[in-house]
């Protein structure tokens, strides 16, 4: 995942704010990325270009090997099928739907066979194999932020956006899920980009870059909690 | 997918399964009794007169019926795709996510047009057993009012079912496509804002299609000017629809213009924000009352205009009603210029037109002396000369002006038994009110065709004469009914709008009820998805009653500027209809149905108000944190 000089104005090109100014960011595959940055420092902004949820103003970016800055909205569906996933806040789960059809409805739409086992199985690794029926509103935060992951695991994404993916969880759920997305990055070889405001949550990424007035403006590598709440304190000061 | 978003919202689908099937039901029960009507069904052992007046009552019922399904369809159209509509912009958060997760524009259409074909299948259906119900009230209406006769009964005909089942479905498809088009524009990054933000109301579509019809409406107004009265009928149907089509489409533009007038706070800040939910609730007022309003408006004009243009077309001062007898005695009575007497008498003229075959008329026939005809009467013919009007003639009166009888042609006539060859010597032109059939000299007719006659006698006073002395005069000599002219021309206009009520109660009873419940649907879907927000409104320091209170108001102002727009649109009826007037009798005649429309406002505000106020009871039971801290 590569955002190339990737500049996103809010409003008019001449009057408007620059969420984004002249951002430029490379993911390889395998690592786990999060951005850091004070409030309205562009970090959800950067998540949404980079995710093709949104136009960039200008610069390129760059999604599994495919330039998608300019790319039509067929071709950003069929890559919100296979190539990227999605884990928010807010989680997200369709609420009609129980946790196994919530699982499997991206392949579905997809035009892929789930078999009933396969989303079985990874409702099991994110610990939910009893909960597979329940739907979303008779199941915790951190229940449904688990249905969300294995939502975003059964097609093996590329790619996964994550913004404030432990924003409304207890700790507990939180280290869970952290642990998860470790998971996933070390054994299946997949990118995380994932926006926190939470320096222990950052902490477990490999790379941290920080952002300020929707630059870049600091990056740590194989950052510790300590070290990531010292620099987000000198931005914010 | 579908199956269990139905189970999730249930108020949304209920709401629209229900526009679908009580829209069908109408249609149907319409269709149906329509049908029915072609055949009449003729008791045995009546009269001819009495034959003729039942196969009149079919015609008549026939009219009505096919102008309550022509209405039926409209407001099927109408509110079944501003329900729909409705329900696709209230999930638009929903649709937003089914875009994130990888759904396509093309399975985003697929999904709303799959959703729709099976709620407008399980509507049609539902609709079969309430148009019986619907058949069983529209011919219970046409009995009461004498339109069909005593034990009528339409029978059951599958086609009419299949037919409006297949309008049913095709109606909820095509309401909801140009929605799942918007819908497929939706950008899966809404689906990420806390609100689902609704997209701009006022789209290009509501634009296009809101401004033509205003377009239209004031075409027709103008045009309703120089039209003649059938046009200016017509026209005020289409204005009423088309109207009510354009000020609901552009609603979104007004209310929260009319938010202004609110004083500040919450309520006028909700009006202002939920400008798609507000126009959901106003729309369906809008057609309701420029529907009802205007066609009462319309009627009730027609008949004042007739009423004024019967006072006009007489040169007199008091009507008195007799036998024909009693009548021979007006002329001698003191102060009596003119006496002018009008015997319907009961005969029979039969037309021998060219390519219709025989047509036989038994009422409107009135006998007349011609010269005292003509000093009493304004209306000049249209065709010939009163002045002619002696011996075994006729002259077609306004009624049968239509009909083709032309100068020149010989009617044979029976009169008590007595066969009379009555040659056509001219004609009145066509009135307001459909006015007699025939005019002939009293003088052709034996005294015991007249004498017994239901007669009225049009009075001239002496110059100088005071009429009341002289009414009071004719009262001594014995007469019971002694009328002004004005007083029999108001009569005569309120006999008109009475069976104007009584048709109009069949063509908008079940309609307005329709229409009625559209307005309990979107109020009632409105408030359902406002759960959260009510929650979070209480959270921030409302009680619930505050909230209920707030929300009924808000509801309150809504219901009023859709009475308002509705009022406007009716408003450009009248004046169509008042030009036409004009253009036909000289004076603009408009009739104001002023206790309906108090009657509409505070009905329609009572509605709304409590439905929304029993939603948002409901929907602001449970405590309000488990519904602001739940994720989704």
């Amino acid at each position: 995942m590569q955002l190339h000089q990737v500049t996103r104005v809010h409003g008019s090109k001449n009057t408007g704010v620059a969420a984004l100014d002249n951002v430029s960011l490379t993911c390889p595959p395998g690592t786990w990325t999060a951005v850091m940055g004070p409030s309205g420092s562009g970090k959800s902004t950067l998540l949404h270009c980079a995710a093709g949820l949104d136009q960039v103003t200008s610069g390129r970016v760059l999604l599994a090997g495919h330039d998608i800055t300019a790319a039509p909205d067929n071709v950003l569906t069929a890559m919100r099928r296979r190539t990227i996933g999605f884990v928010f806040q807010t989680f997200n789960l369709i609420s009609s739907l129980t946790a196994e059809q919530n699982v499997a409805f991206p392949a579905k739409l997809a035009g892929l066979r789930v078999s009933k086992r396969d989303v079985r199985a990874v409702l099991a690794v994110v610990g939910l194999a009893d909960r597979a029926t329940h739907r979303p509103k008779e199941l915790s935060g951190g229940q449904q932020q688990r249905v969300a992951i294995a939502r975003a695991m059964i097609t093996r994404p590329a790619v996964l956006f994550a913004d404030e993916p432990t924003g409304a969880l207890d700790s507990a759920s939180a280290k869970t899920v952290l642990a998860l997305l470790r998971d996933m990055v070390r054994t299946a070889g997949q990118t995380i980009l994932m926006v926190t405001h939470d320096p222990a949550v950052a902490a477990s990424a490999d790379t941290v870059i920080f952002l300020a007035d929707g630059r870049v403006v600091d990056r740590l590598t194989g950052p510790t909690t300590h070290d990531v709440a010292e620099r987000l304190a000198g931005l914010e000061s | 997918m579908s199956f269990s978003t139905f189970r999730e919202r249930w108020e949304l689908f209920a709401g629209a399964v229900l526009s679908v099937a009580v829209g069908v039901a109408l249609l149907q029960a319409s269709m149906l009794v329509l049908a029915a009507t072609g055949n009449p069904q003729i008791p045995p052992g009546l009269s001819r007169q009495e034959q003729d007046e039942i196969r009149e009552g079919f015609v008549g019922a026939a009219t009505v019926m096919g102008m309550t399904a022509f209405l039926a369809m409209f407001l099927a159209v109408f509110i079944v795709s501003s329900t729909f509509g409705f329900t696709v912009a209230q999930r638009r958060r929903d649709l937003a996510l089914l875009r994130l997760t990888g759904g396509s524009r093309a399975q985003l259409r697929a999904l709303l047009l799959s959703e729709s074909l099976l709620l407008g299948v399980v509507g049609s259906v539902l609709g079969v057993p309430f148009g019986v119900v619907a058949q069983h009230v529209q011919t219970w209406l046409l009995i009461e009012i004498g339109l069909l006769p005593d034990g009528f009964t339409a029978p059951w005909r599958g086609w009419a079912a299949i037919t409006a089942g297949v309008l049913g479905v095709g109606v909820a498809l095509t309401g909801v496509f140009t929605a799942s088009l918007r819908a497929a524009r939706i950008r899966p990054l809404e689906a990420l804002r806390e609100t689902g933000k609704a997209a701009r109301v006022m789209n290009t579509s509501r634009w296009l299609f809101g401004l033509s019809a205003a377009a239209c409406t004031v075409a027709m107004v103008v045009w309703a000017q120089g039209t003649n009265l059938i046009g200016a009928l017509m026209a005020a149907l289409g204005i009423s629809m088309c109207g009510a089509v354009a000020m609901s489409l552009l609603s979104p533009l007004v209310v929260p213009l009319t938010a202004w007038l609110l004083p500040s706070g919450l309520v006028r800040a909700n009006l202002r924000e939920g400008v798609r939910r507000s126009a959901a609730t106003a729309s369906p007022l809008i057609v309701l009352v420029s529907l009802l309003l205007g066609l009462s408006g319309t009627f009730g004009s027609l008949a004042a205009a007739g009423g004024e243009e019967a006072k006009r077309s007489v040169n007199a001062q008091l009507v008195v009603t007799s036998t024909g007898e009693e009548a021979e005695r007006l002329p001698a009575v003191e102060g009596v210029a003119v006496a002018s007497r009008q015997n319907a008498v009961d005969i029979t003229i039969t037309a021998e037109q060219p390519d219709e075959g025989p047509t036989r008329y038994y009422s409107g026939i009135v006998a007349v002396d011609p010269a005292d005809y003509a000093r009493t009467h304004h209306l000049p013919p249209s065709a010939g000369n009163l002045a002619a009007l002696t011996g075994t003639t006729v002259f077609t009166g306004p009624a049968r002006h239509g009909d083709g009888i032309i100068p020149g042609q010989v009617l044979a006539a029976d009169a008590g038994g007595q066969p009379l060859q009555l040659t056509v010597v001219g004609g009145l032109p066509e009135t307001l009110e459909a006015g007699d059939s025939f005019l002939l000299p009293r003088a052709a007719l034996p005294r015991h065709v007249w004498s017994a006659a239901p007669t009225e006698t049009v009075v001239q006073v002496v110059p100088g004469q005071n009429p009341a002395d002289v009414a009071d005069r004719i009262r001594r000599q014995g007469f019971g009914e002694i009328r002004t002219v004005p007083e029999w021309a108001a009569a005569r206009a309120r006999q008109t709008q009475d069976g104007n009520v009584e048709i109009l109660t069949v063509l908008m009873g079940l309609a307005g009820l329709y229409a009625l419940m559209a307005v309990v649907n979107a109020a009632v879907i409105a408030g359902a998805e406002r759960r959260r927000e009510f929650a979070v409104a209480r959270v921030t320091g409302l009680t619930r009653r505050q909230v209920i209170g707030s929300a009924v108001a808000e509801a309150i102002a809504v219901a009023l500027i859709g009475v308002v727009l509705g009022c406007v649109v009716a408003g450009a009826g009248l004046a169509g209809i008042g030009g036409a007037v004009r253009k036909a009798i000289g004076v603009t005649v408009v009739d104001v149905p002023w206790a309906l429309l108090a009657i509409v406002v505070v009905g329609s505000v009572a509605v709304v108000a409590t439905t929304t106020g029993i939603t948002a009871a409901v929907t602001t039971r449970q405590r309000p944190v488990a519904l602001v801290t739940a994720g989704e």
